[in-house]
């Protein structure tokens, strides 16, 4: 037990200094559940509206999305519980991951755990310990809100263990998580590495998860990721799953535990290989960038390509009508049902547009972020002493990160359309994904362009383009689930071009979107010229 | 062109919100010469070296390097000059090897024998990745860098503050070469002893203000040794010598005492212990913070006289 000395005072300082992150995090994302829950009736509640969005919500497409719709008989809980379920866990995941990094390796990386094991009477695994109990702090507190808010909201067809059976497996997902990342944080020696294993578990299980869902919903327990959908919320409120997050959890910790014993700090039970001595790539900050980004470039590359490819999987089963009744099929003839079919599969390729291209802006603004944690971490000060001028520096980072987006963009729409006409016997014209393809490039400026402005003028502020996205995001993707009102839609860029592919691009907000993208890089550029650097 | 100044900075201001860092700097680098910059902790070193290296902008005052505006023209200042940070951060991924390749292309340089040899010297392993290097390696790699860059101007930022005695003895012998070979040096530190050992002018700063500069044989004054002493015949004497300051006998034979002496004088006090057989004898050259002290009182002296 000696280990684990002082781990409530080490919890109560990664409070202190994560108090804010988590508020923020927590006032978001039970906030906007609750709200939504206490809504829901309004939007959902007459039987006809509940049998509406049942078809929707029965199709393939959604149920990739959201995965499947079982139960025969709904009402408003059950629906509720079909949309959310799946999104707020991808949320909960990213909300633990970010705090496991941070109280980890993070804290690792900046020397204070050195400081605090070498010189103070701290157990070796306190650090470990209370980064676990942090995120259990952090999960507990949104289970309590979410619980309680849930039984407020009281939809119709909910009951008490389902609020709480939604609140506490919405936090067992995060948490569990986030102890899989602890246990990555003791493989490899940077935080930066840990966020990419973690992503990566994410990113499979979120893939079988949907693949399964779609084919067969009895293997989605081969996921973690999927044990999520199997708490049947409102129908038999399984607390199986719970018990699962809570024993993956435990043994992940576990497994960190061992190998944080055996392993150096500062160190991962990865090791680092030596390298070569002389270098004659490397000649200057375009060479160095791309070589520290080579393999998370192609990373992003590889994942992307498959998700388009699981997407595109799906497509024959997306583009069958849900009402095919022989009376319609009478009525509408072969071609209007292929029409219709069409226009089905069109829509869905319009939505994966919108989280292809969130997706993309993520992997470019994150090379643009670095131009700025780098200049934090003061490696660029021995660039920015070598005759290479501001502009040229902030032009490298720009230019990689807005290449890189574009071309991750193109190949996720490339493998959807190569993936998808193979299912399709009526394969989808290549005009349709070029159309997608083209109008969401001004929605990517403009999101790349906030970040410089935002680097180039109050770098510390930066981190609001996440909010911007993640919020445009939500408009687009879960705007019309929620029936929001269309002013609130029209805040979202990806709104002025919803009925792409199916129609033409509309041309005017091409143009303001790209102006306003250009005055915000150009505001950035002079900014960055002109402010200090910070180290 | 030989006669312009290499450095020259002016009435230096350097606010950070309402933190005023330099409130008046003044540095003059002639070249060919060696200029020692010292300073406490937070004097405003780095914060100076950073405006002269257009990382920063000032406030107030001008600050120029070959005669040109650092800020405006700070890529072609560039061009001519070497800089090692007191704090290196080099990127976790790449081995030292390449990162010494990296900043030489960087400068339009070239790996040359000259760095084959360098990296003998410092005795680094050049294969292994920037991560797992301590701080003095780090160091090394940036000095390595900067030593077999051939410009005019060479900027070091408390070069030595993670190496060993031995390399800094390495670093020593190296800034004497460029010194030689008639290069220009603007050397931070808080080390007094090693400044006293290189350079020709030293500049002292102390809360953002230059308060001293001049050669090392004006401030001899500055260089008082601290003697401890334990004689077998009585010491009364040293009262009446010159040089001899803050005398404080340590018992009533007046065998035992405490002074400081300056460096000048201090042939002639040897001589007169030795008469008095010497049983015990310490001298200590004075700290930096002696010296800081010293103009805390005369401040605050100051103040009283006023």
């Amino acid at each position: 037990m000696a280990q684990y000395t002082q781990t409530f005072a080490l919890l109560k300082a990664n409070l202190k200094r994560d108090w804010l992150k988590i508020v923020v995090w927590l006032v978001v994302l039970a906030g906007i559940f609750i709200a939504v829950a206490a809504k829901f009736q309004g939007i959902y509640g007459t039987h006809n509206q509940i049998q509406t969005i049942a078809q929707t919500l029965r199709s393939s497409a959604m149920k990739s999305l959201f995965g499947p719709l079982t139960h025969a008989s709904l009402n408003t809980a059950i629906i509720f519980a079909t949309e959310m379920a799946v999104f707020w866990a991808i949320f909960m995941v990213i909300f633990n991951y970010s705090l496991a990094v941070g109280a980890s390796r993070g804290q690792e990386e900046s020397g204070l755990t050195e400081m605090v094991l070498g010189g103070h009477p701290v157990g070796r695994l306190a650090p470990l310990s209370a980064a676990a109990l942090e995120l259990l702090v952090a999960d507990g507190l949104f289970a309590i809100i979410t619980g309680i808010g849930m039984t407020l909201a009281n939809m119709p067809g909910s009951d008490g263990s389902g609020d709480w059976l939604f609140a506490i497996s919405l936090a067992a997902v995060g948490w569990a998580f986030g102890m899989v990342s602890l246990l990555f944080s003791q493989l490899v020696a940077d935080s930066h590495n840990v966020a990419i294993y973690n992503y990566a578990f994410f990113g499979v299980t979120y893939l079988v998860r949907m693949m399964t869902d779609v084919s067969n919903p009895d293997y989605t327990w081969w996921s973690p990721f999927g044990w999520i959908e199997k708490t049947n919320i409102f129908i038999s409120n399984n607390w199986l799953p719970v018990w699962l997050f809570i024993i993956l959890g435990i043994a992940a910790f576990a497994v960190a535990v061992v190998l944080n014993v055996n392993r150096d700090i500062d160190a991962g039970i990865i090791q680092v290989r030596g390298g070569k001595r002389r270098s004659g790539f490397l000649r200057g900050p375009a060479t160095l960038l791309f070589w520290n980004q080579r393999s998370v470039s192609l990373f992003w590359l590889i994942g992307m390509a498959l998700l388009g490819t699981s997407y595109g999987s799906v497509f024959n089963s997306i583009g069958k009508l849900v009402n095919d009744s022989p009376v319609i099929k009478q009525v509408l003839g072969q071609s209007g049902v292929r029409a219709l079919e069409k226009n089905q599969i069109l829509s869905f390729v319009g939505i994966l547009g919108i989280i292809f291209t969130v997706l993309a802006i993520i992997s470019g603004a994150m090379v643009i972020n670095h131009l700025y944690t780098e200049e934090r971490q003061g490696y660029l000060q021995l660039v920015n002493t070598t005759p290479h001028s501001r502009y040229y520096l902030l032009t490298t980072y720009v230019l990689y990160g807005a290449i890189l987006s574009v071309v991750v963009l193109f190949a996720t729409m490339m493998t959807t359309m190569a993936v998808g006409n193979a299912t399709l016997s009526h394969p989808l014209a290549i005009k349709y994904y070029y159309r997608i393809f083209a109008a969401m490039l001004p929605v990517l400026a403009l999101f790349l362009s906030i970040l410089v402005c935002f680097i180039g003028v109050m770098p510390r502020l930066r981190s609001i383009v996440w909010i911007l996205l993640g919020g445009a995001f939500i408009i687009s993707y879960f705007g019309r689930l929620i029936n929001l009102p269309n002013w609130a839609m029209k805040i979202s860029p990806f709104y002025w071009f919803n009925k792409v592919p199916i129609r033409e691009i509309n041309g005017e907000p091409v143009v303001w979107m790209l102006a306003i993208a250009v005055v915000l890089m150009v505001i950035g550029y002079v900014g960055y010229r002109r402010r200090d650097y910070e180290n | 062109m030989n006669s312009q100044l290499v450095v020259e900075v002016s009435g230096l201001k350097k606010s950070f919100g309402k933190f005023e860092a330099l409130k008046d700097v003044n540095l003059t680098l002639h070249p060919g010469e060696l200029l020692g910059f010292i300073g406490p902790n937070g004097a405003g070193k780095s914060t100076t070296i950073r405006v002269i290296l257009g990382l920063i902008k000032a406030t107030g005052g001008s600050a120029k390097v070959f005669g040109k505006n650092v800020w405006k023209d700070s890529v072609v200042i560039h061009k001519d000059l070497a800089y090692v940070p007191g704090d290196v951060y080099l990127w976790p991924n790449l081995t030292g090897g390449q990162t010494i390749d990296l900043l030489l292309h960087m400068s339009g340089q070239k790996h040359t024998k000259r760095t084959d040899d360098l990296i003998k010297e410092f005795k680094l392993d050049t294969s292994k990745k920037n991560r797992t290097y301590s701080k003095g390696n780090r160091q090394k790699v940036a000095l390595i860098a900067a030593f077999s860059t051939d410009v005019s101007l060479y900027i070091f930022d408390e070069p030595t503050s993670g190496l060993d005695p031995l390399n800094e003895l390495i670093f020593q012998q190296k800034v004497k070469q460029l010194k030689d070979s008639g290069k220009s040096v603007l050397l931070s530190s808080h080390i007094l002893s090693e400044v006293e050992k290189m350079c020709d002018t030293i500049s002292i700063i102390r809360e953002g203000k230059v308060i001293e500069t001049g050669s090392l044989e004006s401030m001899q004054h500055l260089t008082r040794n601290a003697v401890t002493v334990k004689t077998a015949k009585s010491l009364g004497a040293l009262q009446k010598m010159t040089g001899v300051y803050q005398l404080n006998f340590k018992n009533d034979q007046q065998t035992a005492a405490e002074f400081s002496v300056d460096s000048d004088q201090i042939g002639s006090v040897m001589a007169f212990l030795s008469q008095n057989q010497i049983l015990q004898l310490k001298t200590t050259p004075p700290t930096l913070e002696d010296l800081f002290l010293r103009y805390y009182h005369a401040d605050n002296e100051q103040k009283v006289g006023e």
